[in-house]
């Protein structure tokens, strides 16, 4: 899962940036508003965390801008004013959700997982394939009830297939979806994940598409 | 010389009663005034009334007095003898017993050798015989009674008598003190009635006060609206308007505390926010040491952040309280405090140059106050300008006449935001550097307690803050 991050503070934004990579997601932290709004017109984000108090642009601006453009990206408003007047307006601006300052990591990556989750028209907590269930939340793995080990890209690509079930994703998008723009991508470093996936969860799981790409087929 | 005296020592009595009386009813007390007053108003009108009236019946009797003397002048007496005497005394006496006004006159007749022929029988047998001049009134004490009368001699027609007639002066003042009494009584009368009108004026014209201080009473305690001054008397509308003045301060003041706290309170959200989240990254770090160390350190930081603007949150809240009353005023030595806080940031930056422009003879913006203000001041500005120069950046503190200026050398601040520099809790996007965005707040409100204005600059020379008078 990939993930804008827009947050001006230095400690905050580091914060989640790192909590949030080390939960599988794959962030891009811009500080500055206007470098993060453009961000998102050129990057397949799963989801936004947009931080309303930010100094030169007002946040609630950035997600009209977004809105305005047809981006339908879900978006997480964090907000350090608790007045009811500002989250309702930031959900009438086009926010899917809130979270009030001071909040924790994990509540973030629940309603990060909540809102791709619905986004994906997936409803239930757990996804289940042939002998595999994920956890999204908690990003666990198990396989025939036993809990699989999986390193945090291994998961993040198994959350995209899965989501993706039946599709064929090219090997440009999961690089998209799974490395920010600070990482540097190995050319066969997808190719490795799903060697990797392949050896932890069985040979057959996923299907290589020739020159296309890769997917997972019921 | 003595009436300039007076005058004092009697302001010093009046201020002297009007203490004592303070402690009293407003309405007790001008009950207490007007009688003293209205009585040293009567006395003095008794007395004066007194006096003319005095003049008057003297005037009066005198003339009577004189004509009766030129009657009993024109009299022949040389048949009157002692003899008579007992005739007329009679005649006298039912005279008297008609008529109890006693006008206390009397007359006796002398002969040229002073002997007595004839009097009233009543005070005239003790007249005695003077030498004073004919026509002329004197005021003796009779040896009788040692009453005093007023006496007037004539010589008879013939040449033969002498005619002295008298009149008790006693009965004089007893006549004009009646007539003073009776001018006097309708004001006794009019006095009391006075004082229960002013005890009933001052209750009715003080219920809109009351009125008043029972609403201001039932006021919860942030009502701060004004009140109406229109249902008020005249005479408590400036004090009317003066609480509804002091009610704007305060609803002011009330609320730029309100928004202090809550300003306050949203601000510490931030850092708290980050405290939680990088204790979460130190408790999920598991095995990876450097992840922890990581998160360690910036944990740390950001303890040390949220102390910062704990403290500085301290500051400006003492510093917004404080009106311009400030203790421990002295002379300040700009130079010195300046020298001081350089040698400080020296030893921390090793990459910047710091230096003291002091002009000869130049008088700072202010000259005393506060050295522990000025010094945060001083520094704060310091701080910004180390913080936010880049590497190899001269900073210069420069101390000209009437002003205080830091330049930060190949320092630009984008000018959409040189206006919002000092506002609280403003800080610019993207900034490295750690701050609560407080320093500059703390700064200006420093500023203007000392008179001074803040100016920013993008100068040639580089950012400059001023500091002016």
């Amino acid at each position: 899962m990939r993930v804008l991050l827009i947050e001006d503070d230095s400690l905050i934004g580091d914060g989640i940036k790192v909590g949030l990579s080390k939960l599988g997601f794959t962030v891009d932290w811009f500080d500055d508003g206007a470098d993060g709004k453009e961000a998102l017109l050129q990057t397949p984000y799963d989801a936004v965390i947009l931080d309303l108090g930010l100094p030169t642009i007002e946040g609630l601006d950035i997600l009209k801008a977004w809105r305005n453009a047809g981006l339908d990206t879900p978006v997480l408003i964090l907000t350090a004013r608790g007045d009811v007047d500002e989250r309702i307006k930031g959900l009438n601006s086009g926010a899917d959700d809130y979270l009030g300052k001071p909040f924790a990591l994990k509540e973030v990556q629940a309603r990060l997982n909540a809102l791709i989750r619905r986004r994906n028209g997936i409803t239930k907590p757990l996804i289940h394939f042939k002998n595999i269930t994920f956890a999204p939340d908690t990003k666990t793995v198990t396989l025939d009830g036993e809990k699989v080990t999986l390193a945090p890209r291994e998961v993040a690509l198994l959350e995209l297939l899965l989501l993706n079930k039946n599709k064929v994703l090219s090997k440009e998008m999961i690089e998209n979806k799974l490395y920010s723009w600070d990482d540097d991508v190995a050319s066969n470093a997808v190719e490795v994940h799903v060697h990797h996936l392949r050896k932890k969860l069985g040979k057959d799981i996923v299907k290589t598409i020739n020159k296309i790409g890769y997917t997972l087929e019921d | 010389m003595r009436k300039f005296k007076v005058i004092p020592r009697l302001s010093a009595v009046l201020n002297r009663i009007n203490a004592q009386t303070l402690k009293f009813s407003l309405c007790f007390r001008l009950m207490f005034f007007f009688a003293l007053v209205s009585s040293i108003v009567w006395g003095i009108a008794g007395y004066i009334s007194y006096k003319e009236t005095r003049e008057s019946i003297d005037e009066f009797f005198d003339t009577y007095q004189m004509a009766l003397s030129r009657q009993l002048a024109a009299a022949d007496w040389s048949a009157v003898s002692l003899r008579t005497q007992h005739a007329t005394n009679k005649l006298i006496k039912n005279i008297e017993n008609a008529d109890d006004d006693d006008d206390a006159i009397g007359f006796a007749i002398f002969t040229q050798n002073g002997k007595m022929i004839f009097h009233d029988d009543e005070n005239g047998k003790y007249f005695p015989l003077n030498n004073t001049a004919f026509g002329t009134f004197v005021n003796e004490r009779l040896e009788h009674k040692g009453d005093k009368w007023r006496l007037i001699r004539l010589s008879s027609a013939d040449g033969k008598y002498i005619i002295t007639v008298g009149q008790e002066l006693e009965y004089r003042e007893d006549l004009a003190m009646d007539i003073v009494e009776e001018f006097l009584a309708p004001w006794l009368i009019g006095f009391f009635f006075l004082l229960f009108a002013i005890a009933g004026l001052t209750y009715f014209e003080f219920k809109p006060l009351k009125r008043l201080a029972h609403s201001i009473n039932k006021r919860s305690a942030d009502d701060l609206s004004p009140i109406d001054v229109q249902k008020s008397p005249i005479e408590v509308r400036p004090l009317i308007d003066a609480m509804n003045h002091m009610f704007q301060k305060i609803a002011t003041l009330l609320q730029r505390e309100r928004s202090f706290i809550s300003d306050s309170a949203h601000e510490l959200r931030t850092p708290l926010t980050a405290l939680k989240i990088q204790l979460e990254i130190v408790q999920m770090a598991d095995d990876d040491a450097q992840m922890r160390q990581q998160a360690l350190l910036k944990l740390q930081k950001g303890i040390e952040r949220a102390e910062r603007l704990v403290e500085q949150l301290l500051a400006l809240s003492r510093l917004e309280a404080d009106n311009g009353h400030y203790d421990n005023v002295e002379i300040l030595n700009w130079a010195e405090i300046c020298t001081h806080l350089i040698d400080e940031y020296r030893l921390m930056v090793d990459n910047k140059t710091i230096s003291l422009i002091a002009e000869d003879g130049a008088q700072p913006p202010f000259t005393t106050g506060n050295h522990i203000l000025t010094a945060l001041l001083i520094r704060n500005l310091l701080d910004n300008a180390v913080k936010y120069s880049p590497k190899n950046a001269h900073i210069t503190l420069k101390i000209a006449d009437g002003e205080f200026t830091v330049i930060n050398s190949d320092t630009v601040v984008d000018e959409a935001i040189l206006q919002r520099l000092t506002e609280r809790f403003f800080r610019p996007a993207g900034q490295k550097e750690t701050g609560s965005g407080l320093g500059l707040a703390i700064t200006k409100r420093i500023a203007e307690l000392y008179h001074c204005q803040l100016y920013f600059e993008n100068s040639p020379e580089g950012f400059k803050v001023t500091i002016k008078a």
